[in-house]
C-alpha cells in the first residue's frame, strides 16, 4: 500500500490535512460543549441542528472514499506527548473509514433521531452533550494511529456510555447498569492496556501502522500469548462477548437512542473492531482461532437461544446484538478472505438494521407507552411508516435476497461450506444463530403490527418525522445493497478486506440465487430453521424459560454476588484493621519496629562483635544508675506526686550524663527543660485522675513489655553495631578549627546553633511558635457537641422513610 | 593544640567558605520558606484584624507560587539549583537544593495551599481567624517547603516538625470533641514516626558522619551493609509511618475527617505526599543500595497499600473518610514506584504523586460542598445533586474519572508510565495491583458519584422522592468555595490534556534521583578542588 | 565506654515503650518524655563519647583541646531537646482536653471519630 499523508500528494495541504482529520474526532466534543445552549435557543429544532455535525463528518469522510479504494492510507499526525512518543496521530485506511461513515452516518439519523424521542425532557441538553462526546470518541477510537490515543478514546466510550445508560438516574436498575457497564468494560480496559503497553515494549512499535509493519513477527514473541489474552480481554469486554455479555442487556435500561446508537451500532463493535485491525498482527495462530470461534459461536448461541425468551422489544433486540457480535468474532477468528468479507457485509448490514429495528421499538414505546411484544398487535394502521420501516430492517436480518444480509450470509457461509471439520461444525452454529436471528427479527416486524389490534397504555400514534426518517433510509440501505455489488466490490471490500487481512484482496460478491452452490442450501436450511422457530414462538420460549428458571443462576446474578460480596469483604477488612483502638494501633507500630530493628542484621549476619565492658568513672557510673532507678520508679509509681518526682529524677539524671561526658550546654537546657516538664505537668495532673497502679492484667503487662524489650534491645544492638564503625569526624575537625577564626566564637556548639546551622536553629523557634499558637487555641478554644459535622445547618437526623 | 598564632593564614585552615557573591537569582530556593515564616509571623501580629488574613495569607501563598514556577523553570532550563547557608561550604553548612522532584513537589503544594487559603473563608467563624488559622496554615507551607527544598537530612527533621506541629494546631482548630479524640491518635502515631525519623537519622550520621544529604549519597556505596540496612529499613518504615502505608496507615481515616474541610483538603494533598517525597529522597537519591535490598518489603508494602486503600473506601458510609481511604490507595501507587525503581517508575510515582495532591485536595473540596448541601456527612442520607447543581456534578464527575485514573484526565498518564515501568521489569505483581487498584478506585468513586447525586433521595427511599434535606449553596459558598475548586479542577483538566512538559519534567526527575551526579556537583559546585 | 550507655539507652526505651502502649494518656504522655530523652541519648551516643572535656575553645588558642567532645551531635540534641518540648507540651495539653472533653484513662473508649457502631456500607447501586 502507498502511504501518504505527510510527504506525498497530500503534502501541500501538510498541517491543515493534519488538523481537518484531528477535528473529525474533536469536534463532536467541541460540539457537545455547547449543545445544552444550543438546545435552548433552538428548542424543537435542536435535533436537527446538532445533527449538522455529523453529517459534515460524513461528507467529509467520504471524499476519503475513492483514495482509499486505491489503495492510499491517509495518515494525520498532531504533536501531543513527544517526551513519551505518544502522538495524536489517526490514519484512514478502508477498515477505519468504513467504521467512520457508519458511526457519523447513522449518528446523524440518532441525533435527529432523540430530538424527537426526547422532546420535553428537562434534561435533554445534557443528552445531546453525551451523545456528541460519545460520537467524538467513538470516531477517535476507529481513527487513531498512536495506540495510547486510540486508549484514551476507547476509555472515553466507556465513560460516556456510562452517563449515558444511567441518563434516567433515578432508578436504581438504571444506576446499577451504569456501574456494570462501566466496571465491566473499565475492567477489560486496564486489560488492553497492560496489553497495549506489553505490545509496544516488545516491538518498539507505539502506533498501529508501526504494528501493523511487524506483523508476522508478533506471533513469534515470547509475551504473545500473553499479549493476546489481554488484549481479546479487552475487546471481549466492550463487545460482551461471552462471559462479559450480561452488561448488554442492562444497558438497555437507557434511553432507546443510546441503545440504537451505542449498543447497537457502534460502541460494542468497537471490540469487533480491535479484533479485527489486530488481525494481522495478532492473528494466524492456532491460539487466535480457538479463542475467537469458541467464544464467538458461544456468545451466537447464547445471544440467539435468549432472544426469542424475551418479551420486551429492546430485550430481544439486545440479546439478537449479543448474538451478532459472537457472529462477527467467530468469522473474523477464521481469517480466511471469504470470512472476512463476509463480517465487513455483516457488520454493516447489522448496523442498518439494527440501528434501525432499534428506532422502531423505541417509536412503538414512543406511540404506545409499552415495549412488551405479548400485549402489541394490530398497530400497522396507526403506525404504518414504522411498520415499513421494520419490516425492512427484518428483512436485511433474516437474510433475504436481495438484502446487505443476503450477501453477508452467503459469504460467510461460502467461507465454511467448502471444509470438513471443523468449519461444519461452526457451520452448524452459523445455521442455528441466523436462523434464531431471523425469527427474532421477524417476531418484531409482524406481532405488534399485524392481527387485531390489543389495547395499549396511550392512544397509538406516530411519532414524527425524526423518529422515522432514520429507520426507513436505513432499512432502505440496508434492503437494496443486493442492487450495487459491484460498488461495494470495489469500493470497499477490497480496501477493507485488505486492511484486515494486510493483503490485497478481490471480492466477487454478486448477487445470485444458483442452487449449484451449496451457501445456498444453507440459507435454505437458515430460512427453514427459522420459519419453523416463528411457527412455535411461543413454546420455545416457555422451553426457554424453564431451562433457564431450572439453571437458577445467571452471570448478572454471580455480578451483583461479586460486587456485594466486595463491598461485604472490604467492610469487614477495614474493621478488623481500623479498630479504633490507639493502643493496638500502637502495638503494632512497636511489633514491626522490633522487626525492623533485626532483621537486616540476621539478613545480612552483621551483629556486633560482644563489647568489653566500659571502664567509667564513679560519677559516671553513679549518673548512669540514679537514671535507671528514676525509670524503674516511674514504672512501679502509685501517686501523682511520685510520677513527677521520677520524671523530673531520669531527667535530672540524664542532664548529669550530659555534663559529665563533655557536655555543658546541653546539660544547662536538660535542666531548664526538664523543670519546666516537670511543672507543667504538675499543673496538669492535679486536674486529673491518676490511676493508683497501672491497671493492665498480667498478660498485657507481660506482651506489652516483651515487644518494649524486644525493641528496645533491638535499639541497642544496632547501636552498638554502629558504635563499632569509625566515625569520620571531617564534620567535626572542620567546626573545632574554623569556629574561632571564621565563626568567631568559641563555644562551638552555640556556634553550629547559630551559624553553621542557623537554619535548623529557625526551623527550632518555628516549632515553638507553631506550638505555641497550637496550644492556646487548644485551651481556649472549645466547641462544644463535636459530633456534628461543620458547617451542616440542620442537625442530621435518622429519617425514616 | 595551643598556637600563638596571630594570623589565620598560619593556621593552615581549610577551605571554608564560598568565594564570591551568591547570584540574585539563587536567593529563590529559600524564598518559599522565608516568605511562608515571615507570613506567619506576621500574621499572628495582625491576628484581630480578620479582613487582612486572608487577603495577606493569599498573597504570601502567591508569591510563594511564583517563587515556585520561577524555581520549576530555573531546574528545567539548568538543572538543580544549590544554596548553602550563611555561605559555608556543603558539606560543613546547610544546603537548600531544588531539584525537579523537589520544584514539582513544592509547585503543587504551594498551588494547593492558595485554593484552600480561599475555600477557608467559606468555614472559619471569628475566633478560628483570631487563634491562627491562617498563621498556622502559613506554617504547615513552611515546613512542607523546607522538607522538599532542603538539602540536609536534620534539617528534613526540622522542617518536619514544624509541619507536624502546624498540623497539630490546625486538626484540633475549633475544639470539638471528634477532633480532640482524632487529633489523640493522629498526633501520638506521628510523634512515633518523626521519633523514628530522628533515631534513624542518628544511626546514618553515627554510619557516615555527615549530615548533607550529596555528601551521604556520595558516601553510602562505602558504607557496611548491615548498619545500612537497617537504617534504610529505619527510614522506611518512619516515613512510611508518616505515609499512611501498610500497616501503620490506621491514624489517617482517624483523623482526616473530623476537622474543617478545608484543613481536610490540606491534609490529604499535602502532608502524606511529604512521607512519600523524603521515602523517595532518601532510598533513592541517598541510599540506593538500601532501596535494592528493600525492594520485597517495599513491594509488599505497596501492595497491601495499594489493595487496602480503595477497599477500605468502599467500605465508608462518611464520605470524608471515604476520601481518606483513596488517599492512601494512592500512596500505595506511589511505593510501587519506588519499588519498581527505574526511570519509569520513579518518573510515573513523581507525576503520580502531582497529580495525587491536586486532584485529592480537589476531592475533598468538593465533598466538603457536597456535606453543605447535604446536611450531613453520610452517603446514605445524601441523594439529588445531579439535578439541582450541575456545575458540583461536574466537577465531582470530573474529580472521579481523574482519580481512577481514566484518559483524558491527569492521573492516566502516571498510570501509563507506571505500568510500563512494570511490564518493562518483568514485575507483573506491580502491574497486577496497579490494575486492580485502578478498578477498586473506580468502583468506589462510582458508587460515590452513584449514591450522592445520582440517586435521587436517601438509601432505601422510593425512587422519585427528592431529597428534602439537600439545600441550595449560599452565595457565599459559591464564590468562594465553588470558584476556586472549579479554577483547580479546570488546572487538573488542562495538565492532563496537555501533559507533555509534566511528563518530561517527571523524567527529568526521575534521572536526577537514580543518577545524582548532577546534584551533587550543584551541591558541591562552590567547594574547590583540592 | 560507650557501650555503658547504650545499657541505659535500652532500658529508656524500654520503658518509654512500655509506657507508650498503656492504655491511660497520661501514662503515655510520660512515655513521650522519656522517649525523647531516650533518642536524645542515643544521638549522644552515636557521636562518640569522651570523658568531660566540653568543646569549648580556650581563651588563647584557637582551636580546642584534642579529646574534647564532639560538637555536632550536641547541638543537633539541642535542636531535638526543644522540638521534643514544644511537642509534650502540645500533647500534654491535648491529653488534658482529651480528659475533658472524652474518657481519656481508656483510649479504647475514645471512639467519636471511628465509631465502633459504624454503619455498614449500602448494598446497593
Amino acid at each position: 500500500m502507498r502511504f501518504f499523508g505527510l510527504d506525498g500528494p497530500g503534502a501541500e495541504l501538510g498541517p491543515s490535512l493534519d488538523f481537518s482529520i484531528a477535528l473529525i474526532a474533536v469536534a463532536p466534543f467541541l460540539a457537545a460543549l455547547v449543545a445544552p445552549w444550543i438546545k435552548s435557543f433552538t428548542g424543537a429544532l435542536a435535533g436537527w441542528v446538532l445533527a449538522i455535525v455529523p453529517a459534515a463528518i460524513f461528507a467529509l469522510l467520504l471524499t476519503f472514499v475513492t483514495p482509499v479504494a486505491e489503495n492510499t492510507v491517509v495518515k494525520a499526525a498532531l504533536p501531543w506527548i513527544p517526551s513519551y512518543g505518544i502522538s495524536f496521530s489517526f490514519f484512514i485506511d478502508g477498515l477505519s473509514l468504513m467504521f467512520g461513515l457508519l458511526i457519523s452516518g447513522i449518528g446523524t439519523f440518532i441525533v435527529i433521531y432523540s430530538g424527537g424521542y426526547l422532546a420535553g425532557h428537562p434534561h435533554q441538553g445534557r443528552f445531546f452533550s453525551y451523545m456528541l462526546m460519545f460520537m467524538g470518541s467513538m470516531l477517535g477510537l476507529v481513527l487513531a494511529d498512536n495506540i495510547f490515543t486510540l486508549f484514551v478514546f476507547w476509555e472515553l466510550t466507556s465513560i460516556t456510555s456510562f452517563l449515558l445508560i444511567g441518563f434516567d438516574h433515578s432508578r436504581q436498575a438504571a444506576r446499577r447498569a451504569a456501574i456494570q457497564a462501566l466496571v465491566v468494560t473499565g475492567a477489560g480496559g486496564l486489560a488492553l492496556l497492560a496489553g497495549l503497553i506489553l505490545m509496544s515494549v516488545a516491538s518498539g512499535e507505539n502506533s498501529l501502522t508501526g504494528l501493523l509493519t511487524q506483523a508476522g513477527t508478533m506471533q513469534e514473541q515470547p509475551v504473545y500469548l500473553l499479549a493476546l489474552i489481554l488484549v481479546l480481554i479487552g475487546a471481549f469486554a466492550k463487545s460482551a462477548q461471552v462471559p462479559f455479555h450480561f452488561w448488554l442487556p442492562n444497558a438497555m435500561e437507557a434511553p432507546t437512542p443510546v441503545s440504537a446508537y451505542l449498543h447497537s451500532a457502534t460502541m460494542v463493535k468497537a471490540g469487533v473492531y480491535l479484533i479485527a485491525r489486530m488481525s494481522p498482527v495478532l492473528g494466524g495462530t492456532p491460539e487466535w482461532f480457538w479463542i475467537l470461534t469458541l467464544f464467538g459461536g458461544l456468545t451466537l448461541l447464547w445471544g440467539g437461544v435468549l432472544a426469542v425468551r424475551q418479551t420486551d422489544l429492546k430485550q430481544i433486540l439486545a440479546y439478537t446484538t449479543l448474538g451478532s457480535l459472537g457472529l462477527l468474532v467467530m468469522l473474523l477468528g477464521f481469517g480466511t478472505k471469504e470470512a472476512v468479507l463476509g463480517a465487513i457485509l455483516y457488520l454493516c448490514a447489522h448496523s442498518f438494521f439494527k440501528g434501525g429495528l432499534f428506532m422502531v421499538a423505541g417509536a412503538i414505546d414512543h406511540g404506545t407507552g409499552t415495549r412488551d411484544i405479548t400485549a402489541l398487535g394490530g398497530l400497522r394502521e396507526h403506525l404504518p411508516v414504522t411498520f415499513i420501516a421494520a419490516v425492512l430492517g427484518a428483512f436485511s436480518m433474516a437474510g433475504f435476497p436481495i438484502a446487505l444480509g443476503f450477501l453477508a450470509k452467503e459469504e460467510m457461509y461460502l467461507a465454511l461450506v467448502h471444509g470438513l471439520w471443523p468449519d461444519l461444525f461452526f457451520l452448524a452454529v452459523l445455521i442455528a444463530g441466523n436462523a434464531l436471528m431471523m425469527a427474532a427479527g421477524i417476531l418484531i416486524a409482524t406481532k405488534p403490527f399485524l392481527g387485531p389490534l390489543k389495547p395499549t397504555p396511550h392512544e397509538p400514534h406516530e411519532g414524527g418525522l425524526p423518529l422515522w426518517i432514520g429507520p426507513v433510509i436505513l432499512g432502505v440501505m440496508g434492503v437494496s445493497a443486493g442492487l450495487f455489488t459491484d460498488w461495494i466490490n470495489h469500493y470497499a471490500l477490497n480496501p477493507i478486506g485488505g486492511s484486515v487481512t494486510n493483503h490485497a484482496v478481490d471480492a466477487h460478491i454478486h448477487l445470485a440465487f444458483d442452487l449449484a452452490n451449496p451457501a445456498v442450501w444453507a440459507s435454505l436450511a437458515t430460512w427453514a430453521l427459522g420459519a419453523a422457530i416463528i411457527w412455535q414462538a411461543d413454546a420455545v420460549r416457555s422451553a426457554v424459560r424453564r431451562t433457564g428458571q431450572a439453571i437458577g443462576w445467571t452471570f448478572d446474578i454471580g455480578f451483583d454476588a461479586l460486587m456485594f460480596g466486595l463491598i461485604r469483604f472490604a467492610d469487614r477488612v477495614t474493621r478488623t484493621l481500623h479498630h479504633g483502638r490507639l493502643e493496638w494501633y500502637i502495638l503494632l507500630l512497636f511489633s514491626v519496629l522490633a522487626v525492623v530493628l533485626y532483621a537486616p542484621m540476621l539478613i545480612t549476619g552483621t551483629a556486633p562483635r560482644m563489647a568489653e565492658f566500659p571502664v567509667l568513672s564513679f560519677y559516671e557510673w553513679g549518673a548512669i544508675l540514679i537514671a535507671a532507678a528514676g525509670l524503674i520508679a516511674i514504672l512501679l509509681l502509685r501517686t501523682r506526686l511520685t510520677a513527677i518526682v521520677a520524671l523530673g529524677i531520669q531527667g535530672f539524671a540524664v542532664a548529669l550524663i550530659f555534663l559529665l561526658f563533655g557536655a555543658p550546654d546541653l546539660a544547662f537546657t536538660q535542666f531548664m527543660v526538664e523543670t519546666l516538664s516537670v511543672v507543667i505537668l504538675a499543673l496538669v495532673m492535679t486536674r486529673l485522675h491518676l490511676d493508683a497502679r497501672d491497671p493492665r492484667e498480667f498478660e498485657v503487662a507481660l506482651r506489652d513489655g516483651a515487644v518494649a524489650v524486644a525493641a528496645a534491645t533491638g535499639f541497642a544492638v544496632v547501636l552498638l553495631s554502629v558504635l563499632q564503625l569509625d566515625l569520620d569526624l571531617s564534620l567535626t575537625e572542620f567546626f573545632n578549627e574554623t569556629s574561632r577564626p571564621l565563626a568567631h566564637g568559641r563555644n562551638i556548639v552555640n556556634v553550629i546553633l547559630v551559624d553553621y546551622r542557623a537554619i535548623d536553629t529557625l526551623g527550632e523557634i518555628s516549632v515553638v511558635m507553631a506550638a505555641g499558637i497550637a496550644i492556646m487555641a487548644l485551651v481556649r478554644l472549645k466547641g462544644g457537641d463535636g459530633d456534628t459535622p461543620r458547617g451542616i445547618s440542620r442537625p442530621t437526623e435518622r429519617r425514616r422513610t | 593544640m595551643a598556637t600563638a598564632a596571630t594570623s589565620y593564614d598560619a593556621l593552615n585552615l581549610p577551605p571554608a567558605m564560598i568565594e564570591g557573591a551568591t547570584a540574585p537569582a539563587d536567593w529563590i530556593v529559600v524564598w518559599p520558606v522565608a516568605l511562608a515564616l515571615f507570613g506567619a509571623g506576621l500574621l499572628v501580629m495582625l491576628r484581630n484584624q480578620r479582613p487582612l488574613q486572608s487577603v495577606f495569607a493569599g498573597l504570601i501563598v502567591l508569591a510563594i507560587i511564583v517563587s515556585n514556577v520561577y524555581l520549576l523553570l530555573r531546574v528545567f532550563e539548568a538543572g538543580p539549583l544549590a544554596m548553602t547557608m550563611g555561605k559555608w561550604l556543603p558539606p560543613f553548612g546547610i544546603t537548600f537544593v531544588a531539584d525537579m522532584t523537589g520544584a514539582l513537589f513544592a509547585l503543587s503544594a504551594s498551588v494547593a495551599a492558595f485554593i484552600v487559603v480561599i475555600f477557608a473563608k467559606v468555614e472559619l467563624d471569628g475566633r478560628e481567624y483570631r487563634f491562627g488559622f491562617y498563621p498556622l496554615l502559613l506554617l504547615l507551607l513552611c515546613g512542607v517547603s523546607g522538607s522538599f527544598l532542603t538539602g540536609d537530612i536534620f534539617n528534613l527533621y526540622v522542617w518536619f516538625e514544624v509541619m507536624l506541629i502546624a498540623s497539630f494546631g490546625l486538626l484540633i482548630l475549633g475544639g470539638r470533641r471528634i477532633q480532640i479524640d482524632g487529633a489523640v491518635k493522629y498526633g501520638f502515631l506521628n510523634f512515633l514516626a518523626t521519633a523514628l525519623f530522628l533515631i534513624a537519622i542518628a544511626y546514618l550520621y553515627g554510619i557516615t558522619g555527615t549530615l548533607n544529604m550529596a555528601d551521604i549519597a556520595r558516601k553510602s556505596a562505602e558504607a557496611p551493609v548491615g548498619p545500612l540496612l537497617t537504617a534504610s529499613g529505619l527510614f522506611l518504615f518512619a516515613f512510611g509511618v508518616k505515609a499512611a502505608a501498610f500497616p501503620a496507615n490506621a491514624w489517617l481515616p482517624a483523623a482526616y475527617h473530623t476537622p474543617a474541610v478545608a484543613v481536610s483538603a490540606l491534609f490529604g494533598g499535602l502532608l502524606t505526599k511529604v512521607g512519600a517525597y523524603a521515602a523517595y529522597r532518601v532510598l533513592v537519591l541517598m541510599l540506593p543500595a538500601g532501596r535494592d535490598m528493600l525492594e520485597p518489603v517495599i513491594l509488599a508494602v505497596a501492595v497491601a497499600t495499594m489493595i487496602l486503600g480503595p477497599l477500605g473506601a468502599l467500605a465508608q458510609t462518611n464520605l470524608r473518610r471515604a476520601i481518606g481511604f483513596l488517599v492512601i490507595g494512592g500512596i500505595g501507587v506511589l511505593f510501587a514506584g519506588l519499588t519498581l525503581g527505574t526511570q519509569h517508575g520513579i518518573g510515573g510515582g513523581v507525576i503520580y504523586a502531582v497529580h495525587s495532591i491536586l486532584t485529592l485536595t480537589a476531592f475533598y473540596l468538593v465533598g466538603g460542598l457536597v456535606e453543605r448541601m447535604s446536611g450531613t456527612q453520610d452517603i446514605r442520607y445524601m441523594g439529588g445533586i445531579y439535578t439541582v447543581n450541575a456545575p458540583l456534578s461536574i466537577l465531582f464527575i470530573i474529580l472521579v474519572f481523574a482519580m481512577a485514573g481514566l484518559p483524558p484526565f491527569l492521573g492516566l498518564w502516571p498510570k501509563i508510565l507506571l505500568v510500563e515501568g512494570g511490564v518493562r521489569a518483568g514485575d507483573w505483581v506491580i502491574v497486577t495491583t496497579l490494575l486492580l487498584n485502578s478498578l477498586l478506585t473506580l468502583i468506589a468513586a462510582s458508587r460515590l458519584w452513584a449514591h450522592i447525586f445520582w440517586r435521587n433521595g436517601h438509601e432505601g427511599a422510593r425512587s422519585e422522592q427528592p431529597n428534602d434535606t439537600l439545600r441550595r449553596l449560599t452565595s457565599d459558598e459559591v464564590g468562594l468555595g465553588l470558584a476556586p475548586t472549579i479554577a483547580l479542577v479546570a488546572l487538573i483538566v488542562v495538565l492532563g490534556f496537555f501533559p507533555n512538559w509534566l511528563i518530561e519534567a517527571g523524567g527529568v526527575a526521575a534521572i536526577d534521583l537514580l543518577e545524582p551526579e548532577r546534584y551533587i556537583s550543584a551541591v558541591f559546585a562552590g567547594v574547590p578542588q583540592s | 565506654m560507650e557501650t555503658a550507655l547504650v545499657g541505659l539507652i535500652a532500658l529508656f526505651f524500654a520503658v518509654s515503650l512500655y509506657l507508650l502502649l498503656s492504655k491511660s494518656i497520661i501514662r503515655m504522655l510520660l512515655g513521650v518524655a522519656i522517649l525523647g530523652n531516650a533518642v536524645n541519648l542515643l544521638i549522644f551516643t552515636t557521636g562518640r563519647l569522651t570523658a568531660e572535656i566540653p568543646p569549648i575553645v580556650p581563651e588563647d588558642a584557637y582551636a580546642p583541646i584534642q579529646g574534647s567532645a564532639n560538637p555536632l551531635p550536641q547541638a543537633l540534641i539541642l535542636t531535638a531537646i526543644v522540638i521534643g518540648f514544644a511537642m509534650f507540651a502540645f500533647l500534654l495539653v491535648l491529653g488534658y482536653r482529651a480528659y475533658q472533653a472524652l474518657d481519656a484513662d481508656n483510649t479504647d473508649n475514645m471512639r467519636l471519630a471511628e465509631p465502633e457502631d459504624a454503619p455498614r456500607p449500602p448494598l446497593s447501586y
